[in-house]
């Protein structure tokens, strides 16, 4: 499982900090200039941690040649409608058209961009008389269909969008390690590479089993999840894989019955961190929680090693270790219609679906890839295998073709992973499929847009933020206002309820046992408290995204004057935490999965918090 | 110990053959001959739970068979 957590800041702000405790009578302006510039600075931190869609595209659907541009329409009006005549319709429509080309004035052709609620106003634009046509302006993303010429059954790559993908990224220079039964990557003694894997470029692995350098597969599993993340494609044999131009490490961790420990499993996690990994594929699990593991796979994950594992097979509602771990992304798997399989395992921990199969309609239900009979070693075959180890290898080949494209950490190839998922059922998160339906090409193009954009969302995060303070205030004039903000009393609990102790994480990394647990609770914000309560889930519990601790707040501060500064700093930070949640659609609330419930609660509880702060600040300053 | 329940074959990860126990949990069975291998069949075995093997079939408890018998 993952839970993103908030970024390192950098040390202006806690410079800033320092300087929020010294006594400050400057006048309002000088103030005004430092509050605005450490909200600006939290606003930043938020940011950072942000785990919802940031811009909320998502999901083309499969039937869909092109994908839409967000937020562009193109209308075709009737042949020789003019400027001046659009110009004037589309006042009502709140939109801004142009004609498309110089063909325009005799076609018709018009677009706008920046269109906020895309359906509605093409609802309102298709009623109109001169209007032939309005629609969403779609992009015609190529594709490469390879030449395997049993592409054609690979269903599973056409679902998570393979052929428009392998036109952005192709794995290049990325290495992916196979915690595995091995892989038939070469010949040795008895053992032959299969003929699908020829031309796949191989780093040196290791055998943890029978402690020697020959991770090759006596089994087949291993070869198979290798397969589906690196099969050769496009060489006129077989099938494809998803990135086939990355490396893979063998390391063979299972013995020829497909079992094995704790120890070994550790070891190769670190063997690969240590190697260049930057992908590590655990398609196992069972055993139990392991501190040993546990340890290895936070080890990986400092060296910027994305960690991927397989949910389990059980078809029950609990996430198998390590799948289950902190740091590591948990899949469960669906079939050819989209649906989680029955035998896949799901629960709290999960990340992302992938496709795994689902044979019980035939063996075209399951994943194709070419591997060896484990009862006949050396023996090439093209095996259709389902279980959630198929999906793992799914999520590792697209972490590997982010890699490729430039991400540069867990948290990026995480974040484009789940933010790119297709969500399923119309809901953000869900216990079936964590974030959604992995999609490689809308994956890879919001990687794309994070890289090159500005980092706009922290500064109207900030922005807001800064707002909300001065409409709170700004009403009532009163001499002394604004250095009441300033006092540590307010700007503590501000913070404490935007970002945490966001600093404990860097000044105290190396904590272990309990203190370790304790700084990562610390450098949760205070609405993120519920987690030491109800666990590690997706879905935050809808009472701690609520006004209701600073309204337990307030009910002290009736009696303890002394608090007024506390609660209303809790609150105001209560209240930008609660909008920030809404704006960026994160996280769900258990009880209310769906927008429509979760967005008026977060707005409401906001505008309480606001008032309480309000009230609380009115009291300080009257007196 | 001793643990009796239905053996049964599943498809997953290339197939793999389990207890489903009268105790309610469903094991992985390691050991054991090819007639214990019958879809079905009722058995009572004696042997060992490894608990802390990690598998590629990630479907329960790893069951070591000693003897067993059919029911």
């Amino acid at each position: 499982m993952v839970t993103s957590i908030a970024a390192p800041l950098e040390p202006t702000i806690v410079s800033g900090l320092r300087r929020k405790g010294a006594k400050l009578q400057g006048d309002t302006l000088v103030s005004l200039v430092r509050i605005a510039g450490v909200l600006l600075l939290a606003g930043a931190a938020l940011g950072g941690c942000c785990k919802a869609p940031c811009a909320p595209v998502k999901g083309a659907t499969s039937d869909d040649p092109g994908s839409r541009v967000p937020g562009a329409i193109v209308v075709d009006f009737k042949d020789g409608t003019t400027k001046a005549e659009f110009d004037a319709w589309e006042k009502e429509w709140g939109i801004d058209l142009e004609f498309n080309s110089i063909e325009g004035p005799q076609d018709g052709v018009t677009i706008a961009v920046g269109v906020q609620d895309v359906e509605a106003v093409l609802a309102k634009i298709r009623r109109h008389p001169a209007v032939e046509a309005a629609e969403p302006l779609k992009k015609y993303q190529k594709t490469f269909i390879p030449n395997d010429p049993q592409f054609g059954k690979q269903w599973n790559l056409r679902q998570i969008h393979m052929p428009e993908a392998w036109e952005l990224s192709r794995g290049k220079g990325v290495v992916v390690a196979v915690l595995d039964t091995g892989i038939a990557y070469a010949d040795y003694q008895d053992f032959r590479q299969v003929p699908d894997l020829k031309g796949i470029k191989f780093v040196k692995g290791y055998n943890f089993v029978n402690d020697d350098e020959h991770p090759n597969d006596d089994h087949g599993h291993g070869t198979h999840v290798a397969g589906t993340i690196a099969q050769a494609t496009n060489n006129n044999e077989g099938v494809a894989g998803i990135a086939f131009e990355a490396a893979l490490m063998p390391l063979k961790v299972l013995d020829e019955s497909g079992m094995g420990v704790s120890a070994d499993i550790a070891d190769a996690i670190r063997f690969a961190a240590d190697h260049g990994a930057n992908v590590i594929n655990m398609s196992l699990g069972g055993g139990g929680y392991s501190r040993v593991i546990e340890n290895a796979i936070a080890y990986a994950r400092r060296k910027g090693v994305t960690v991927v594992a397989a949910a389990g097979n059980t078809g029950l509602g609990q996430v198998a270790y390590p799948a289950a771990y902190e740091g590591v992304i948990a899949v469960s798997a669906v079939g050819p219609s989209g649906k989680r399989a029955p035998y896949s395992s799901f629960g709290k921990q999960l990340d992302i679906a992938a496709p795994g199969g689902d044979k019980r309609a035939g063996p075209e239900g399951g994943i194709l890839q070419n591997t060896i009979d484990g009862r006949n070693r050396g023996e090439s075959l093209y095996k259709s295998l389902e279980g959630t180890s198929m999906a793992t290898a799914h999520v590792s080949g697209v972490a590997a073709l982010l890699y490729a494209r430039g991400a540069r950490s867990p948290s990026e190839v995480e974040k484009a992973l789940f933010d790119g998922a297709s969500p399923v059922n119309g809901q953000e998160w869900s216990e079936e499929y964590g974030h959604g339906l992995l999609n490689a090409e809308q994956s890879l193009n919001l990687l794309g847009r994070d890289a090159s954009g500005t980092n706009w969302p922290p500064l109207f995060l900030a922005a807001g933020l800064l707002v909300l303070v001065l409409l709170t205030l700004l009403p009532r004039r009163r001499p002394g206002y604004l250095n009441v903000l300033m006092s540590p009393a307010f700007f503590i609990p501000l913070v404490l309820a935007t970002v945490g102790v966001f600093f404990a994480r860097w000044a105290f990394g190396g904590a272990q046992g309990v203190a370790a647990q304790m700084v990562d609770y610390a450098s949760l914000p205070i609405p993120d408290w519920q987690r030491f309560l109800f666990g590690r889930g997706r879905l935050a519990n809808p009472l701690f995204y609520s006004a209701l601790i600073p309204l337990a707040g307030s009910a002290f501060a009736i009696a303890l004057k002394r608090l007024h500064h506390v609660v209303a700093g809790l609150a105001m930070g209560f209240a930008g935490f609660l909008l920030y949640a809404a704006w960026s659609r994160a996280p769900g609330l258990a009880f209310l999965p769906f927008n429509f419930l979760a967005l008026p609660w977060l707005i409401a509880n906001s505008i309480i918090c606001l008032f309480i702060a309000r009230a609380m600040l009115d009291k300080e300053v009257g007196r | 110990m001793k643990l009796s329940g239905r053996v049964s074959f599943r498809e997953m990860e290339g197939g793999v053959w389990v207890l489903e126990g009268d105790d309610g949990r469903t094991y992985q069975i390691a050991g054991g001959d090819g007639r214990l291998r019958k879809s079905g069949q009722r058995i009572e075995v004696e042997g060992e739970v490894d608990s802390a093997a990690l598998t590629l079939a990630m479907v329960g408890p790893v069951l070591k068979v000693k003897r067993y018998r059919p029911l």
